[in-house]
């Protein structure tokens, strides 16, 4: 039996390898997707050793709210900092080799022709440059070390991309102002030029001290140990001299936190593009579904003679599984190879999109060969089932019979009860979702109906079909007529073949609702919450100068400095935004429901929106308790309720109340409102902001475009990351019209021996491959559309206001469908068309 | 009366090997190869049932060559299914050797057309994807067994496939996959063959072969066979036929030539 079955793979290449395509496809995305994964923790595991090779203990502030929470370990806002007096102490301590304490923060290097250089925000360091190579992981390339209130040093990669050289003066932005430096050296990190992208601005320590804001402190001390000492030892000397509130620990401690920490954030997109590729794999599971319950339907009469001449039922139904398992195991390997090269393509992709990725050797781990090869052979062995469970149906007797070509429309009555049961499932769970909301239930509803979808599909596609047929039937003629009638002869076939294009486009289509809901719910945000003329605002924070140079010009009425911090709020992390409450009207609407807004504000007082609000039983002069790194637990009075709106956040206070628990912070935005009739803010706007290289201003126009632009940018991720699961959906269509135009070659030949012309062949296969999209298409785009409706309106406590239908992109899409259904059908055409005549008549 | 061909009319290929696999033929018990009881088999309901079967009880002997003639749609093939479990009966029963066939299940049935009988049909008897060497060993392979080697190679060189044997059914003529065929059906040396017109799509000559070698098979082998047929020429090679129509059994003849059988048709057609 493994004879035949083999046998029925050499026999059936062609048409196997299409199959097998689809699984290929698939897991080239799941493997490339583990393959970047790893590659990137590598990288940045990589980095976090060098940096803390040589480091025995740090000595840094006790975290401030809760354990080592992803973003808390790296960030040292929510540390305090050290006394700079611990650094002499600890140098006392008997075993210490070496400590060298370090402070950082915002220093942004500007090319030459004033611009910002690389991306602002996290990508730029600015640190206090150790002398001592003994702990440091910067190695000083060039020149010498910043030993001047003027000196600094840079990373080579930005001094060769930049051309800057060592004795050359460079702009620096900084935390509250630009000021020009003199390049004293170039340093790498560790033999990298710079910190996976991160560019470097090293500086002497009482000036990177004096820069950030650190005067007598710092934010960590690195601590080295005299070779020989005993470490625990040691710990526990050190520990013994630190105040309340700092604490030591072991160099691979912090560079494990660390790795955890980046591992963790690394794992979302991680995550993310595993769910793609699952979606790929999803609908390619249905496309091999597909071929295999053709091809057994093909065989019918040689299963049925192999039962004949004494095969078991088992051995028919491993024959066809194992036809799966082999076809799923060759595609798994063949994809596995090219998941490198996806790794490649993703990391391009990304960066496409805005996600920088550092670069480095690609890391393939065993676990992504188990992982491919496992979801490959298991997708293929899941598909094959139903048509096994067929196969071994066969009678022995069905080999003694002609075999009929056209299957009757068996509409099976326990498929259609389960159908419509599981309709009146998914839409009392998407209902009751929806009243809720509960995206969970919705998701159930959702998940529900596309079941049903899939089983009572077969019953609307000879209508439909024939429906959508009509027109080309009108305009093609008999060989459109012809594969209309094709389209509709066997509707379970067509049904299944428009399924997996059918998931797809369900799935762009409620991605577009979705994205059309949240781009017009940006838009409607923006117009209800500012009433500014400008924002200004940089890729993170910005030099606190520049809310000086922007309040002073003449024509800026109202200046609102806005800032953001973590903070712990009855127990959890949350994230607290301050603005000054002066004038505030004239910049943010507050729609308050309860209490004052700008006055709650000035008294320090905390605001919450409804939601918050309503979620935590909270009124007007009720206390929270609250934990602020640098200061530590108070509690706050709720002095102001207000309506929720994603642009505010949930918690907002005044700025002097902000600025008092927090050391030091940067303004992320600066709102402007400008005296009515006054137009000619915008080029002094441009002008005072020309020194701050990443800080740029927009008009509320602007802002609100640019809002939605961040949307469009992710919706343009999302469809050509679905891109490849309709990809994969045509090669079903491919592979189930080349089947049909096997199994019809007989019929074919006769049609062109009366004198069908191989143009007409060819439109007759196009129409039939044009209408199967068409179907899958429209039921595909009616569903989807409706789930993400369904999915928007469950939404709206989560900030999506709106629910938009974008019906432009949804015809878009039918008519990208049609063009792709007339793609498909292109070599099942030609072979179809170039069939030899004689020889296919006499075909059985 | 003409006698059916002599066998001295085949290739002189006939070796040692045949005679001795003679020898190790077959040690079961005597009774009939095949019987049925009372066989009724209906097809539709109401208006458009078909009596297929009408009460049809018959056996065929153990050891001899059984031909069943019937005009077209007399119940042959009806009949043959049912006595193979192939097809199950409305009523009556139908046994192989002892062993009643409505009393086995699927699994049984299935080693039963594996172990005990052999089938050769009029047309797609073989699979597409294997070779003819590999058609014949087929049953063995499902059964995990190996072929008794020199019964492969007596069968082969007899039936003058010898050569073709690396052949795809594709690459054969249609009496070299008959003849395939015949081989699968015999390498198991079954309780017994059904063959259900096996040269209804043969030319003369090749029809002569293919009835030439299952008569020889009858001869020297004990070999049980039950053949279906319309073809009065075909039915003089067996020992025994039995006449078919409208579902009964009509009439039986015994070592008859092709004129005793065309007549006894042209009897029963009037
Ligand atoms: N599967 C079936 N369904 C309905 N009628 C059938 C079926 N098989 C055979 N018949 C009918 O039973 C009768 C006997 O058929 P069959 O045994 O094939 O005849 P024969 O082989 O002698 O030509 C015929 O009338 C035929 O139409
Ligand atoms: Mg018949």
């Amino acid at each position: 039996m493994r004879r035949v079955t083999v046998r029925g793979l050499l026999a059936r290449k062609l048409r196997l390898a299409l199959t097998a395509l689809a699984i290929v496809l698939g897991v080239t995305f799941v493997s490339g997707t583990l393959v970047l994964g790893d590659t990137l923790n590598r990288t940045f595991d990589d980095l976090i050793g060098t940096a803390y090779q040589h480091v025995s203990f740090q000595i840094r502030g006790k975290a401030a709210f809760g354990n080592n929470n992803a973003t808390a370990v790296n960030s040292t806002a929510d540390r305090k900092p050290i006394p700079e007096s611990i650094a002499a102490a600890v140098r006392r301590v008997p075993g210490v080799a070496y400590a060298f304490g370090s402070v950082g923060g915002y220093a942004q290097f500007m090319a030459r022709d004033g611009s910002a250089i690389g991306k602002g925000g996290t990508s730029t360091l600015g640190f206090s440059f150790d002398p001592n190579p003994q702990l440091s992981p910067y190695r000083l390339l060039q020149g010498r070390a910043p030993t001047a209130a003027e000196d600094v040093v840079m990373d080579k990669a930005t001094a060769a991309k930049y051309h800057f050289a060592v004795g050359e003066r460079v702009l620096v932005d900084l935390p509250d102002r630009p000021q020009t430096f003199t390049i004293s050296g170039l340093v790498t990190f560790g033999s990298d030029n710079n910190l996976a992208g991160v560019t470097l601005a090293g500086f002497d320590p009482p000036t990177a001290q004096a820069l950030f804001n650190s005067r007598g402190y710092y934010n960590t001390i690195s601590v080295l140990a005299a070779p020989g000492a005993d470490t625990v030892k040691l710990q526990r000397a050190i520990a013994a001299i630190l105040p309340a509130g700092a604490e030591v620990v072991s160099g691979q401690t912090v560079a494990s936190e660390l790795s955890t920490a980046v591992n963790n954030g690394l794992s979302f997109i991680s995550t993310a593009l595993l769910i793609f590729a699952l979606v790929s794999l999803f609908v390619g599971g249905f496309t091999i579904f597909n071929t295999f319950s053709i091809t057994v339907g093909q065989r019918t009469r040689e299963l049925a003679l192999l039962r004949l001449v004494g095969a078991s039922r088992r051995q028919v139904f491993r024959s066809v599984v194992g036809e799966a398992a082999v076809t799923g195991l060759i595609a798994s390997l063949v994809g596995l190879g090219l998941g490198i090269l996806a790794a490649l393509g993703l990391k391009a992709l990304l960066k496409a999109f805005g996600i920088a990725l550092p670069s480095a050797p690609l890391v393939f781990e065993a676990r992504t060969a188990v992982v491919a090869i496992a979801v490959g052979v298991g997708v293929a062995l899941l598909s094959a089932l139903i048509p096994a469970r067929r196969a071994v149906r066969i009678p022995p007797v069905a080999a003694l019979v002609e075999q009929s070509e056209v299957e009757t429309v068996l509409v099976r009555r326990r498929q259609v009860i389960a159908g419509i049961a599981m309709v009146l499932v998914g839409v009392v769970a998407f209902v009751a979702g929806l009243t809720k909301p509960d995206i969970v239930l919705v998701g159930v509803g959702a998940l529900a109906i596309l079941v049903a979808r899939g089983l009572l599909l077969p019953l609307v596609a000879r209508p439909l079909s024939s429906a959508l047929g009509r027109p080309l039937a009108r305009l093609l003629g008999t060989p459109g007529q012809l594969g209309r009638e094709n389209a509709t002869r066997n509707p379970r076939r067509t049904a299944q073949t428009a399924t997996a294009l059918m998931i797809g486009l369900s799935l762009v289509s409620t991605i577009a609702v979705l994205g059309a809901s949240l781009s017009s719910s940006a838009k409607n945000s923006v117009d209800s919450a500012l009433s500014a003329d400008y924002i200004v605002s940089g890729k993170g924070g910005f030099s606190k100068s520049v809310v000086a140079d922007v309040s002073r010009l003449p024509g800026v009425t109202t200046t609102t400095v806005v800032y953001q911090g973590r903070f712990e709020v009855r127990g959890s992390l949350s994230t607290l935004v301050a603005a000054s409450p002066a004038e505030l009207s004239r910049t943010v609407t507050l729609h308050t429901t309860a209490g004052t807004g700008a006055p709650a504000m000035a008294a320090g007082e905390l605001l919450v929106d409804t939601n918050t609000a309503d979620a935590d039983h909270l009124h007007i002069g009720s206390t929270v308790p609250v934990k602020f790194a640098q200061t530590g637990p108070t509690t706050m009075r709720i002095g102001g309720i207000f309506k929720a709106n994603p642009l505010l956040g949930s918690y907002l206070t005044g700025d002097g109340f902000f600025l008092s628990h927090f050391d030091n912070p940067l303004p992320i935005a600066v709102l402007l409102s400008r005296a009515p009739g006054d137009h000619g803010l915008d080029g002094a706007l441009g002008r005072a902001l020309k020194p701050y290289a990443n800080v740029s201003f927009k008009t509320r126009a602007q802002f609100e475009a640019s809002q939605q632009a961040s949307v469009n940018q992710l919706l343009g991720l999302v469809y050509v990351l679905l891109a490849l699961a309709i990809l994969i959906a045509l090669i079903g269509i491919v592979n189930a019209l080349m089947l049909s135009v096997f199994e019809r070659t007989h019929e074919i030949g006769l049609l062109r021996a009366v004198g069908m012309k191989r143009r007409q062949v060819r439109a007759m296969i196009r129409s039939e491959s044009v209408i199967i999209a068409l179907f899958g298409a429209v039921v595909g785009l009616v569903i989807g559309t409706l789930v993400g409706v369904a999915l928007a309106s469950s939404l709206r406590n989560k900030g999506v206001t709106n629910v938009a239908v974008p019906l432009p992109s949804l015809i878009g899409f039918l008519v990208l469908s049609a063009l792709l259904g007339l793609g498909a059908a292109t070599w099942p055409a030609r072979r179809a068309a170039n069939l030899d005549v004689l020889a296919a008549v006499a075909a059985e | 009366m003409t006698a059916p061909r002599v066998p001295h009319t085949l290739p002189a290929m006939l070796t040692n090997s045949l005679e001795a696999a003679m020898a190790l033929t077959s040690k079961r018990s005597d009774g009939p190869a095949a019987r049925a009881l009372d066989l009724i088999k209906t097809y539709g309901t109401g208006e458009v049932e078909v009596r297929a079967l009408d009460g049809v009880s018959v056996e065929f002997e153990r050891g001899r060559f059984t031909a069943v003639m019937g005009p077209s749609g007399s119940g042959k093939s009806t009949l043959m299914h049912c006595m193979a479990g192939l097809d199950a009966p409305s009523s009556g029963s139908a046994f192989v050797g002892d062993d009643e066939i409505g009393r086995l299940d699927d699994a049984g049935l299935t080693e039963l057309r594996r172990d005990r009988i052999g089938f050769v049909f009029q047309s797609f008897n073989l699979v597409p994807t294997l070779s003819a060497a590999e058609n014949i060993t087929l049953p063995a392979d499902l059964a995990g067994e190996t072929v008794e080697r020199e019964w492969f190679d007596a069968l082969v060189v007899q039936l003058g496939i010898a050569e073709r044997l690396s052949h795809r059914p594709g690459e054969l003529s249609g009496g070299q996959q008959q003849r395939v065929a015949c081989a699968r059906a015999l390498i198991g040396r079954p309780e017994l063959i059904f063959a259900d017109e096996p040269t209804g799509n043969l030319d003369s000559n090749a029809s002569a072969e293919v009835l030439e070698f299952l008569r020889r098979a009858a001869n020297e082998h004990g070999q049980s066979i039950a053949m279906v047929t319309h073809d009065p020429l075909a039915a003089a090679y067996a020992d025994r036929v039995l006449f078919l129509a409208d579902g009964k059994v009509v009439g039986e003849l015994s070592s008859p030539s092709a004129d005793a059988v065309l007549a006894h048709v042209r009897r029963l057609g009037g």
